[in-house]
């Protein structure tokens, strides 16, 4: 095996103190609007060992951009997003998703469509980490989650130049663009987690990105039944996104509602299947509200069009806090063969 | 206390040279393909660019294919037909 390179190649910057360094990093266009904490080499190196990983290894390559992603520079970008070290292994993974040729970079991260990536971690890692997976999921308060889809972010950036007004595009964009992380609450699920659903045994930990939009929840304080709350959650969710088909969907269904679903005896399986079928749009409504071209048939009124190629094509994740009858849906970005959820092995450091 | 020292987190982007193929100097009995990105009308405005080039450039016929989706480049089926049976490519971002 040859001796692993250790020079860090960057260019380096010689500043006063730590608050010229913060102002440096606004000045030269590297931050997402908010303080970075500064890359001093100390920090690089540690991102950089904690997951065994030599400056020099290529963690994807963006065919689009020509752009080579190193560790060196997902590490400098991880710790200017506030990661610990450990996370390292988690950003790694959510990089080499986003480069992965299903996830199709160029549309997703460029698209007037504004997609954020939002990353679902599983297994261990999760909880060992603190990825919250419970109350206020979306929201603040976690370092990890907020960290890691930051440094993501950055990585983007920084690295492959999606710029905002530039190389991305998004006319609205969305929230979710600084950072968009959630885990699954794999303790308190009934059902079989993400990861192991899409291959993965469940005591391996998994990282999984798709282009979304932002988190719509939905409310349901009044059903005692699994069909009963669905039925909400497809009434909202068939007029959303693009209703002309989608790549993907996440459902995460939170606390109350897993509850009252699980005690009925639905597995996620059933959940997908209830959805597909039950969020399809007439031909004749997608023309009469200006999402299809063409004047109305009367087999149009008839003619259904599913939002998704297949039931299959729904994520349902177990999350979100105990109290309150919410869950919420996340459209994927764009339409069918454009870019789709990819599912990465986090490789932690050997013991 | 010595100054702080930071690092970089951009990088360039890899430089590689394009070869541009020499422009026909009349259009005058050439193979037009029309690369279409799949967005709304594309087609349409491809094809009336078609028929303009047919009608007041002189070419002899046009030929289009569909990309998988916008945000792909065109994939290798469109490249080796079009390498065989057309002289000139037009392609464009319909949006």
């Amino acid at each position: 095996m040859p001796p692993m390179t250790t020079e860090l190649v960057s260019s380096r910057y010689a500043v006063d103190d730590l608050a010229a360094a913060i102002d440096l990093c606004f000045e030269k266009g590297w931050t997402d609007g908010l303080p970075v904490v500064p890359p001093t080499e100390a920090r690089v190196r540690a991102m950089l060992d904690a997951a065994e990983l030599a400056p020099d290894k290529e963690i994807g390559f963006i065919t689009n951009r020509q752009v080579a992603v190193t560790a060196e520079k997902v590490a400098i970008n991880a710790v200017m997003a506030g990661c610990k070290p450990e996370y390292m292994p988690v950003v790694v993974a959510a990089v080499e998703g986003v480069a992965d040729p299903r996830w199709s970079y160029h549309g997703p991260a460029t698209s007037t469509g504004g997609a954020g990536v939002l990353m679902i971690v599983n297994g261990p890692i999760a909880r060992r980490l603190d990825f919250n997976s419970g109350d206020n999921l979306f929201g603040p308060g976690w370092r990890a989650n907020a960290t890691v889809g930051r440094a993501l972010r950055l990585v983007m950036r920084n690295v492959i130049g999606t710029l905002p007004g530039r190389l991305d595009r998004g006319t609205l964009g969305h929230p979710g663009k600084y950072t968009y992380t959630i885990a699954e609450n794999e303790v308190d699920s009934p059902w079989p987690a993400l990861h192991v659903e899409r291959g993965f045994r469940a005591d391996q930990s998994t990282v999984t990105v798709m282009a979304a939009e932002s988190p719509h929840q939905f409310y349901n304080q009044l059903s005692s039944t699994a069909a009963g709350i669905l039925t909400t959650l497809c009434d909202d969710m068939r007029i959303s996104g693009n209703v002309m088909g989608q790549p993907n969907y996440v459902v995460v269904i939170a606390g109350e509602h897993m509850r009252t679903i699980a005690a009925d005896g639905w597995s996620k399986a059933d959940i997908r299947k209830h959805v597909f079928e039950h969020t399809q749009n007439s031909l004749a409504h997608l023309k009469r509200t200006g999402r299809l071209a063409g004047a109305v048939t009367a087999a149009d009124e008839t003619t259904l069009r599913p939002m998704l190629a297949s039931p299959e094509d729904i994520l349902v994740v177990a999350a979100g806090g105990r109290a309150g009858s919410f869950s919420a849906y996340i459209p994927g970005w764009a339409s069918r063969r454009t870019s789709e959820a990819v599912t990465k092995l986090i490789k932690e450091r050997s013991a | 206390m010595p100054p702080l020292e930071i690092l970089d987190p951009t990088v360039e982007a890899r430089k590689q040279p394009l070869t541009f193929v020499a422009r026909p100097d009349s259009l005058k009995g050439k193979r037009i393909g029309l690369v279409e990105n799949t967005k709304y009308n594309s087609d349409r405005l491809l094809l009336k660019i078609g028929d303009i080039l047919k009608q007041e450039y002189g070419a002899a016929e046009t030929r289009m294919w569909r990309k998988h989706n916008a945000g792909v480049p065109a994939h290798a089926e469109i490249l080796e037909e079009a390498k065989r049976g057309v002289d000139v490519v037009v392609a464009g971002i319909g949006d």
